[in-house]
């Protein structure tokens, strides 16, 4: 360990303590206090995730066992399977490592949108306790229809209870934190990198956040879009899943996989991130293949979207699907086998250091290894046939979700822990942790591939005696107990050292990136000067110089304390007084309260929705507002961006870029269901005058739009508010004539439950018309505040912005008006 | 409008290098509207021939993707603005095209391929 550096003595509070007291938590809008949020809360999520494993291994450790009963077996294996991805993996890689260790690493004081940051943690709690709404008495149980909740077991018809709905609805929930976060972290890799910084000299980790936001981003919609319909068909009584009504179940699973094989590597990327970092630092070696690891990412991530068919088939997808589907995930294979063997060669002839954060690094390369093997087994679509629904699933996907990302970021928590909390963890206990994992784990998960051999199928409670599976089952399930129980040495870990662990020093393992040239833990500001970047491993250059900055380590760690020239960690009083954060806000908080009770209301109260959507409205003007640079062009953030961008600007384009993808779905889950109707009116229904009336009328206000902004850019007051108040003017009869549109057609026979036709019109149009009516209210907002003067040209932002979200919804009806309006007889599917 | 107008409208609409810099003026934003309102004329106009069903779907899908462009390019500012803003939303576009075709693909070789009687749902 090297030695505490002279400079790096507390000069500033910590983060931990400024500002104090719980209101300062609540209100927080801190990089690192919303990630610490995100790890407790995930780390108490993980402790009810793994006792829901328990309870599972618990009822099949013996044949004919009735420990649990069938619908509680089904609880607790769709609870354990939720939560461990939606609320403990992703929560910890996305919200803990990557919210804590982005801005450090890339020499940026916060993220791009601080008070975003925060309220993606408090709607992402919101939307945990959502999901366990079932607990509470009244309210019956907990979700049962699996982790994948495939359709039509989701139906209302077949899950009465209100379980699915707080299944569905929790992740409509988590969904928009996650989309959030990404948004946010984006931008943040993009454009707040400290100078010198370039893609090619940004860690590894950030390198894999960078990429797994992108997959967010484009992946998520199309679980959104799963979800809504939905919940259409469990609250407004559609039949998107229904087989008896012309729908198909097929379209969930396609929908949910389209989004959950990405979601493999939303897991992945940050897993293989960790382990990039953790392995150069004890191998005191930089990372081998640099280039390739970063290209090996993006092609994982590229190639991760073509694969969602191998989840699928065994639902006939035809023999060219099949086979396209099988080719491409066999193809991931290459970029991942070049990762594996960069590890291998990072770690080859270092001079390596056994710390418990390495040796779960060690394991994670061993064991994914393994998971990703079986993987290619089920790229084949006749081997996955024989496979498919058996336990070697479950073998391998544990492997890979287990002995891959869980490795990884416990392995990531052994190693960051100091910085996060400024005290060191207990190594004995972390070593002892590993072997117990490391045995426990293997000994739980790779007899599951002889079960699965043997036939044992998934998600059954019970089995006969008879069946040649007693004793890997009883074997497994004692090794899952001890492995739960090596948890429990985790958790004491956390508490007894956050309470009495040894402080511990900036820079602890003689680490190469730059948030260990911070204090641990750091002060609020993360950086006195933001640091100039000239070499990939920044830090390990400042402090041993560039020329052995792509070799081995001097013989003597520790570098800092031979002194070795240290960045600008701390600083003076009053270099600190120069350094502005983002103030604190409750606002996210009350959107999070205002989800929440919208949620709630679907179930038990519908007034509670209109209570929390007016909470909702009320939290986003709040945010807005109390921004201070709300919509200010601010050319010396420009200047100071990294590639010359505003922030905000990105961050839309990001956000409009998923929306494709959110439309794409709808408008083909449209197409592929026009033509299945099995009564009722279909698409000559649709009135052509009407909207093509609407199109003129949506097109011109696009023009009036642009005149605004203009003329605001101008500083023309006058002409800008009358021009937002003719876009506004356009819009609102624009919906008028979708209002009228709708109301002809229900006249006519046609209702959103008639028909499958009707379902995906309204869905799709109606989703449209809903984005219209947000953009009314957002731009009538920017009229008033332009009328009063709060917007001029300085602020002309807040008018582009706006403008760019106006203009895609007109790109989507040009879209909309072709497809489903002109081209109305042509067959899709 | 002449490039040469249209090269000065652009640049004299924004002499002082404020956020505006590189936007065209009202100018374009007119021409561009006018043209989309020929365009969707166009599209409607075809979907009322007989004689151009044939080549109906090819015909709007070109007029409605080039709608799609100028908006994009020229209302959206993509033509002028920095090129990371056009690969942010290029980029998922041309995904999101991908997901609809290989959807209607799957769903119409499933269509083709299995071809079985459905029941008809109580009620209708």
């Amino acid at each position: 360990m090297a030695a505490q550096p002279k400079r790096l003595a507390y000069e500033f509070p910590s983060y931990l303590h400024d500002p104090p007291g719980i209101w300062g938590w609540l209100t927080t809008v801190d990089h690192k206090r919303v990630a610490v949020l995100y790890a407790v809360t995930a780390l108490l999520m993980m402790g009810i995730g793994g006792l829901e494993a328990m309870l599972v291994r618990g009822q099949l450790l013996v044949a004919n066992n009735h420990f649990l009963s069938a619908g509680m077996y089904n609880e607790m294996f769709t609870m354990h399977g939720t939560t461990m991805i939606f609320l403990v993996v992703m929560p910890l890689e996305l919200g803990f490592f990557a919210n804590f260790m982005i801005p450090l690493q890339i020499g940026a004081r916060d993220v791009a949108f601080p008070r975003l940051n925060a309220l993606s943690f408090w709607v992402a709690l919101a939307g945990t306790i959502f999901l366990h709404l079932g607990l509470m008495r009244g309210l019956g149980m907990l979700p049962d229809a699996g982790w994948f909740g495939y359709a039509n077991l989701t139906e209302r018809m077949y899950t009465p209870g209100v379980n699915v709905d707080c299944w569905d609805i929790g992740l409509l929930i988590l969904g928009t934190s996650t989309l959030l976060s990404s948004l946010n972290f984006f931008v943040t890799i993009v454009n707040m990198r400290a100078p010198g910084m370039t893609f090619m000299r940004m860690p590894m980790f950030m390198w894999a956040m960078l990429i797994t936001t992108i997959l967010v981003l484009l992946a998520f919609p199309a679980l959104t879009v799963g979800l809504i319909f939905l919940f259409a068909d469990r609250f407004l009584n559609t039949h998107f899943y229904v087989v008896s009504a012309g729908g198909t179940p097929i379209l969930w699973q396609h929908l949910f996989w389209i989004f959950g094989h990405p979601e493999v590597y939303i897991m992945a990327l940050p897993a293989f991130g960790i382990a990039s970092e953790i392995l150069p630092v004890f191998s005191r070696k930089p990372l081998f293949g640099y280039p390739m690891m970063a290209y090996s990412i993006v092609l994982i991530a590229f190639l991760s979207y073509g694969v969602w068919g191998h989840h699928m088939f065994a639902t006939g997808m035809g023999p060219i699907a099949d086979s396209t589907f099988a080719i491409t995930s066999m193809l991931i294979a290459i970029p991942t086998g070049i990762k594996v063997f960069s590890w291998i060669a990072t770690v080859w002839g270092g001079r390596l250091r056994f710390t418990t954060a390495m040796l779960f690094a060690l394991g994670f390369v061993i064991e994914f290894t393994i998971g990703g093997l079986s993987g290619i087994m089920h790229a084949s679509a006749p081997v996955d046939l024989q496979q498919t629904d058996t336990y070697i699933v479950i073998a391998h996907f544990h492997y890979v979700l287990f002995g891959g990302m869980m490795m990884s970021i416990l392995a990531g928590f052994y190693y960051w822990w100091p910085k996060v909390s400024g005290r060191m963890l207990n190594e004995k206990l972390g070593k002892l942790h590993f072997w117990m994992t490391i045995w426990a784990f293997n000994a739980t998960f790779f007899p599951m591939h002889f079960l699965g051999t043997l036939g044992m199928p998934r998600r059954i409670y019970t089995y006969a005696p008879n069946m040649g599976w007693d004793f890997w089952n009883f074997f497994i399930s004692i090794n899952a107990f001890i492995l739960g129980f090596s948890f429990l040495i985790f958790f004491i870990n956390i508490v007894w050292t956050s309470l009495r662990g040894e402080a511990a020093p900036a820079d602890p393992w003689d680490g190469r990136t730059l948030e260990w040239s911070v204090a641990s833990p750091p002060p609020a500001f993360n950086f006195v000067t933001i640091p100039t970047v000239v070499s990939r491993d920044a830090f390990w250059v400042r402090k041993y110089g560039g020329a052995t900055a792509h070799g081995i380590a001097p013989a003597i760690a520790g570098g800092a304390a031979a002194g070795v020239a240290m960045p600008p960690a701390v600083g003076h009083a009053e270099e600190e007084h120069h350094i502005h954060m983002p103030a604190p806000s409750l606002y996210p908080v009350l959107f999070a309260i205002g989800l929440f009770m919208a949620g709630v209301g679907c179930l038990v109260w519908t007034r509670l929705i209109i209570m929390g959507g007016g909470l909702l409205g009320i939290s986003i003007i709040g945010m807005v507002f109390e921004y201070p640079t709300f919509g200010k062009y601010n050319p010396e953030m420009i200047e100071e961006s990294t590639i010359g961008v505003d922030h905000r600007k990105m961050g839309m384009w990001a956000f409009l870029g998923s929306e494709c993808v959110f439309f794409a779905t709808l408008i083909s889950t449209y197409m592929v269901y026009k033509d299945r109707n099995l009564s009722g009116p279909d698409a000559m229904i649709l009135n052509i005058p009407l909207t093509s009336f609407s199109t003129f009328i949506l097109l011109t206000s696009s023009l009036l739009m642009v005149l605004a902004l203009a003329a605001v850019q101008r500083n023309d007051r006058k002409w800008s508010v009358f021009w937002l108040c003719g876009t506004i003017f356009f819009g609102v009869i624009f919906l008028g004539g979708q209002a009228f549109e709708f109301t002809d057609f229900v006249l006519h026979g046609l209702k959103l439950q008639t028909n499958l036709f009707g379902q995906c019109f309204f869905t799709l149009v109606g989703f449209h018309g809903i984005h219209v009516l947000i953009g009314v209210v957002w731009l009538t907002v920017l009229m008033i505040a332009t009328a009063r003067g709060k917007i001029g040209k300085d602020r002309s932002l807040a008018i582009e912005i706006g403008g760019l979200y106006w203009h895609f919804v007109d790109i989507v009806w040009i879209i909309i008006f072709t497809l489903i309006y002109l081209m109305r007889t042509v067959k899709h599917a | 409008m002449s490039e040469q107008a249209l090269h000065q409208d652009h640049l004299g609409a924004h002499p002082d290098g404020s956020p505006d810099e590189g936007h065209p003026g009202p100018g374009i934003y007119i021409v561009i509207a006018l043209i989309l309102g020929v365009m969707t004329a166009m599209e409607i106009s075809v979907f009322y021939v007989q004689s151009l069903q044939s080549v109906l779907v090819p015909i709007l899908i070109i007029l409605a993707m080039a709608k799609f462009a100028l908006v994009a390019m020229f209302y959206m500012h993509l033509h002028y603005d920095h090129r990371v803003f056009s690969v942010l939303f290029v980029f998922p576009l041309l995904l999101a095209v991908l997901v609809v075709m290989s959807l209607l693909l799957i769903f119409a070789h499933i269509a083709t391929v299995m071809s079985f009687t459905i029941p008809i749902w109580p009620g209708h």
